[in-house]
């Protein structure tokens, strides 16, 4: 079928060509469908626009009185720097002493999902007009028919409609234009009125009352916000326009209440275990280095919490657990970020036996608890393929590592992994095999690969992989009964590792052999090598009872059960790269980080973010071409620059990678030249990141926030200074947010 | 050399009449490493014979706090018709009598007495009671299985068929804890202060309870707990100095955070209505008794509320956590009976301070000087320093010094103290009706501050 000129399909299908007769890819079909749906709504606005000015036209014929506005003003071509400007003037005059502007407190009488709950079974027509409710939210809708003003309010997931007439609201009809006038798009607004329903059945609040309480200075995104850097860098904005976000966040809250409730009632122990560290052992992993200015010390953050946590049960606690933040100085991709949540429990007198059986348990029932059902879809190939599905069915198989590789191979293994015969034997598996493997070529590594590659590929539904070699696992116990290898297991779903556990190894003189075999590879150049822990081994020598200990990423199984893929989607604040770098790096670097998993989508992403990155560099030009020109003209550039956004001040951090460098896009004398020695460097960094932190977080407040929201409770306040300078933000808190 | 050293030195502790269990102490730390290598022998010993002196598992059936529950109405000299029993636990006292042993075993809910007899053991494996003599030290840790019996004495015991040594421990436990000689020590190893100091893990049970109890209500009105990134670009929401660490991959610094609170706000802004972060705040600042560079803290932040309403949850909470810990809102602390029960008096800064010295600082309409005369004389009838009446600027100044010189340390019920002045609460949102005031309050308990919080600008 040809779709030469022609209207498109609502179906791609394999046989439609397009103009020159060739055949047309799929992704093809989507760009022009969006282009056509896209044409389409430019041209119904267009007409509706017209529609409207012809109305107005013809209202100010009649009288002129007060005109009531819809969201015409809040059209899609209006240039959003514009925008920001027209309501910072038009909140003006209400901020200050005295000012309507942001109110201390709105009385809700019920959150907008219990509205719903309470009155979605009214009848079309139908109003409750002797019961009175207070509810607040934000605009996401605007529309005007006559002298009738009806709004959209959404929170937490819920939608109701306001429905405002000047004759209800006690309000002449000057007053009444001049308060919805000035309401957008993206307020925040208290609504007091009765419940009820239209004529076309939609749930709604009949105002009597209405009462704008933050202000959203910015131009909301009308559709979906889909620019994943944006996305993840103004999550809030995010939260505001795309509804999934909040779904996701609000199961992973619900799976990690829920390890935490399994535990308890299994009397475990929940503790906090020390971030900071002299020695960041308990795992693999590159460390991050900080330092102390009044100890003077070096510190590490802790990379696992495992050897407190053994302290702890050393300490009689037999059971205790901790879900916590760890950090590892590595790279950044799909399924990585330099902080983590992980869940670690250590129990006693319990081995690697008893929890392969409580994992089953746990996960099983988390899943059940979450999704319904066992069964859970995922879209484990991206969101444009199909999705599989992963059945939690519990028992899940296990499978000896060692003996299941030989079986998927079709040999016989060698008996003894520690020997050359047997490393020259799995090399030559992995040749045979096209497995790539770099140096150094050590058995372990080669393990590694082999059983990447053809057991842990088949683990799509949950599988243990159990019983490792002793020399992929120094903190584990050796098996009981099979020489060489441990008890340890690993959980693998959607061919992904998920948890991590082992009966531990308890016996002090071992545990200190295997430290000291981790630091002779550390002083030959092994920098990932377990830092050695002489304390630990102490605490070993008062006696650790026979505990098993077990560690899961909470990150990722909140992936499999919200169905993503990118570790950013289940982070509510990912880490970044610093946003300049980004329009230089992103596309190599990361696809460079992300290896074979790259997919086309993410090159879109990334090309869209580059195209994001130019446009506002353009609006950096005009704007400091605005800048310079007042400067010129004798003003202060600080008036100028306080409506500037924060790309305003983009200023390239490193000055490592000169090649990568923008010039200095501010004048001198606001830190836009670079320093080059290290130590000047890192103060100027740090003085340009304050200053973005800065902007930043002015440009979320101008994105409007809901009022009376109280200081934190926090411990620490005990002993603050009650009389503490003011902080940062404060100053800025009043430049924008009052 | 060593050994003539170490002799001298305990001849001359025999000297000076100390008593000999005193010499017999200092013995047995100056011989610590020794003993050591003795268990390490016995644990080498055991492994000879077959034995592993690092078990792979057991299964344990009770605590002992199960078992002194369960058998509570036991009387003295009987034994329970019972399936056999498995505890585990650590030796704490082990005493030999002929044919019997007495061996006191502690695990995570308390301790219990094994009751063990030569025959019964040796009725399982030959030798096994003489070896158990030989090998079995305090600090070890043990499984055992068995019928259970109140021996005369009154105590529960189990009666051990068999008793195994699931950990050998190489390092003998402390004779007795030296509390606050040995800080350093109980901080550094704070296992061996966990083992042997009384009342350690429960603090870190009504800690642990203390959060689930937060958690629990927090929940129950509708907040979501949220996890926002310890790593930021850089630090903001309070003023400290901050931990500063270097990403690699990223070539970037990172600043350790100093408060949770930047990120929850923009949540807010991002439509989750009502969140809250339990979390590890990191200050690069000086270590003393109530600071420490990491702590943990609770901020939440709540959508259309006001500092009222914050008030009611705080009372709220601080009554839950109090049921949850202890059962009851009614507490002692130090010597000090408390309510902890909802609701608290909740009263104005200038009404504390009218009650607490007689002076109404406002009749004095802005004239500092005549209002500083009328406070100090005030302050010195009642022989109280002071303090900063003196230099006090303003006249909120003046009513801050004012309070914390004649107030503060009277607040021992929990007492909100609301509506600060404006000079002293630069963060805090202005008063809604009261100019010069802002709408802010703090949670004195015990004379001290617990809580605190300021609505935002």
């Amino acid at each position: 079928m040809a779709v030469n000129g022609g209207a498109l399909p609502a179906q791609w299908s394999e046989d439609l060509l397009d103009e020159q007769g060739q055949k047309l890819s799929k992704s093809e079909f989507k760009r022009r469908q969006k282009a056509e749906q896209k044409a389409k709504e430019q041209a119904e606005k267009k007409a509706l626009q017209a529609a409207a000015a012809k109305e107005k036209q013809a209202s100010g014929a009649q009288s002129s009185g007060p005109v009531l506005e819809g969201d015409e003003a809040d059209a899609d071509d209006l240039d959003p720097n514009l925008y920001y400007e027209r309501r910072v003037k038009a909140v003006a005059p209400l901020r200050g002493d005295g000012g309507a502007a942001y109110p201390h407190k709105f009385q809700i009488s019920a959150r907008i999902p219990e509205f719903v709950a309470q009155y979605s079974s009214l009848e079309a027509g139908a109003q409750v007009d002797d019961v009175t409710v207070s509810l607040a939210g934000r605009i996401y809708g605007k529309r005007r028919q006559g002298k009738l003003i009806f709004y959209d309010l959404k929170a937490e997931g819920a939608k109701v409609q306001i429905m405002a007439n000047s004759n209800n609201s006690g309000l002449s009809l000057d007053d009444f234009a001049h308060l919805h006038n000035g309401c957008k798009r993206g307020d925040i607004v208290g609504v007091t009125g009765f419940p009820g329903k239209s004529k076309m059945g939609e749930l709604s609040v009949f105002a009597t009352k209405f009462t704008v309480l933050s202000y959203c200075l910015h131009m909301l995104p009308k559709r979906r916000l889909e620019n994943q850097e944006t996305r993840y860098r103004q999550r809030y904005l995010d939260g505001i326009v795309n509804p999934f976000v909040q779904e996701i966040f609000a199961t992973r809250s619900a799976i990690i209440d829920y390890v935490r409730r399994f535990l308890i009632d299994r009397h475990f122990l929940e503790v906090e275990t020390p971030m900071m560290n002299m020695i960041p052992g308990g795992a693999t992993a590159k460390p991050f280095i900080t330092h102390h200015n009044d100890l003077d010390m070096q510190l590490y953050l802790r990379v696992a919490p495992e050897l407190f946590l053994k302290m702890c049960v050393v300490g009689g606690l037999d059971r205790v657990f901790e879900i916590g933040r760890q950090f590892r100085n590595e790279g950044i991709d799909l399924t990585h970020n330099p902080e983590f949540t992980t869940c670690e429990f250590y129990q006693a007198y319990a081995d690697y036996n008893d929890l392969m059986d409580m994992t089953e348990d746990m996960v099983s029932g988390l899943v059940k608890a979450v999704k319904g059902s066992f069964k859970v879809s995922y879209h484990a190939n991206g969101p444009s393929e199909p999705p599989v599905e992963i059945d939690f069915t519990p028992p899940w198989p296990r499978i000896p590592m060692v003996e299941g590789l030989g079986k998927a191979l079709g040999v016989s293994m060698p008996e003894d992994l520690e020997t050359e015969e047997a490393r020259q034997f799995l090399l030559q598996q992995c040749k045979e095999r096209k497995v790539e493997c770099g140096a150094p070529q050590t058995t372990a590594r080669l393990l590694d690969k082999l059983v990447g590659e053809f057991l842990e590929e088949g683990c799509m539904n949950p599988t243990f992989i159990c019983d490792h070699p002793k020399l992929m696992s120094p903190l584990a116990k050796w098996h009981r009964s099979k020489p060489g290898m441990t008890e340890r297991f690993e959980l693998f779903v959607n061919k992904r590792e998920v948890a991590n556990a082992y009966t531990e190894l308890n016996d002090p003189v071992t545990q200190s052999e295997r430290f000291a075999q981790q630091a002779k590879d550390k002083a030959q150049g092994d920098d990932e090598a377990m830092f050695v822990d002489e304390g630990f081994v102490t605490s070993l020598e008062y006696g650790l009872p026979p505990t098993a200990g077990w560690g899961m990423g909470m990150d990722r199984l909140t992936m499999l059960l919200t169905d993503t893929n990118n570790i950013k989607e289940v982070l509510l604040f990912p880490a970044m790269k610093p946003e300049d770098q980004n329009l230089h790096k992103t596309a190599t670097s990361e696809q460079q980080q992300q290896g074979t998993n790259t997919t086309e989508t993410d090159v879109a992403n990334q090309l869209a973010a580059c195209e994001a990155g130019i446009n506002e560099l353009q609006s950096d030009r005009e704007r400091l071409q605005k800048l310079l020109a007042s400067v010129q003209q004798g003003k202060p550039p600080d008036a100028v620059q306080s409506t500037a956004r924060s790309s305003a001040v983009h200023s390239p951090p490193t000055a490592k990678a000169p090649s990568s460098s923008r010039p200095p896009l501010l004048p001198p004398g606001r830190g836009g030249t670079v320093d080059s020695s290290p130590e000047g460097r890192t103060v100027h960094l740090l003085a340009l990141w304050r200053q973005k932190a800065t902007e930043a977080a002015a440009a979320d407040l101008a994105n409007g926030f809901a009022p009376g929201v109280p200081r934190p409770n926090s411990a620490r306040s005990v002993s603050l200074p009650r009389n503490a300078s003011l902080p940062r933000n404060a100053s800025l808190s009043m430049e924008y947010g009052r | 050399m060593q050994t003539s050293w170490r002799t001298a030195h305990r001849t001359i502790c025999g000297a000076v009449s100390a008593p000999a269990k005193k010499a017999e102490e200092l013995s047995s730390t100056s011989t610590e490493s020794d003993m050591r290598e003795l268990r390490k022998q016995k644990a080498a010993d055991l492994r000879a014979a077959g034995k592993d002196p690092y078990a792979y598992s057991f299964s344990r059936t009770h605590f002992a706090a199960d078992l002194h529950k369960q058998f509570e109405e036991l009387p003295a000299g009987q034994a329970a018709e019972t399936d056999p029993v498995s505890v585990a636990g650590r030796v704490r006292a082990r005493r030999v009598l002929g044919k019997l042993a007495f061996i006191s075993i502690e695990d995570d809910s308390g301790s219990i007495q094994l009751y063990v007899d030569k025959k019964a053991l040796d009725g399982q494996e030959e030798n096994a009671f003489k070896n158990m003599k030989v090998v079995l030290d305090m600090g070890d840790i043990v499984g055992a299985t068995g019928g259970i019996r109140r021996t005369d004495k009154g105590e529960l015991s189990v009666t051990a068929n068999s008793l195994q040594i699931l950990t050998k421990s190489l390092r003998p436990l402390p004779e007795k804890w030296h509390g606050l000689s040995d800080l350093e020590k109980r901080y550094r190893q704070r296992y061996v202060d966990m083992i042997v100091t009384e009342g350690v893990r429960d603090t870190l049970r009504a800690r642990s309870t203390v959060c689930s109890a937060m958690r629990r209500l927090l929940e129950s009105r509708g907040f979501l707990e949220v996890e926002t990134p310890v790593l930021e670009a850089t630090a903001g929401g309070a003023d400290a100095r901050p931990f500063v660490t270097y990403h690699n991959a990223l070539s970037r610094s990172f600043t350790l955070r100093i408060a949770t609170e930047l990120h929850l706000k923009r949540m807010v802004v991002g439509g989750f209505e009502r969140v809250f972060e339990i979390g590890r705040i990191f200050r690069n600042e000086g270590v003393s008794t109530r600071h420490n560079p990491e702590f943990t803290s609770v901020e939440l932040y709540q959508a259309y509320a006001d500092y009222h309403d914050m008030m009611n949850l705080t009372e709220e909470l601080i009554e839950a956590c109090s049921m949850a810990v202890l059962g009851t809102g009614d507490i002692t602390y130090q010597e000090d009976s408390l309510s902890l029960k909802a609701p608290f008096r909740r009263a104005t800064m200038h009404e504390l301070v009218q009650e607490a010295t007689g002076v109404d600082l406002d009749s004095f309409y802005g004239d500092v000087e005549a209002a500083r005369g009328a406070a100090r004389e005030a302050i010195q009838k009642l022989d109280l320093p002071v303090g900063e009446i003196n230099d006090a600027p303003t006249l909120g100044h003046l009513l801050n010094a004012c309070f914390e010189a004649a107030v503060e340390a009277t607040l021992i019920q929990p007492t909100f103290v609301m509506d600060y002045p404006i000079e002293i609460s630069p963060l805090a949102k202005k008063h809604r009706s009261r100019p010069g005031l802002v709408e802010r309050f703090e949670l004195f308990i015990a004379g001290v501050l617990l809580w605190y919080l300021q609505p935002q600008l």
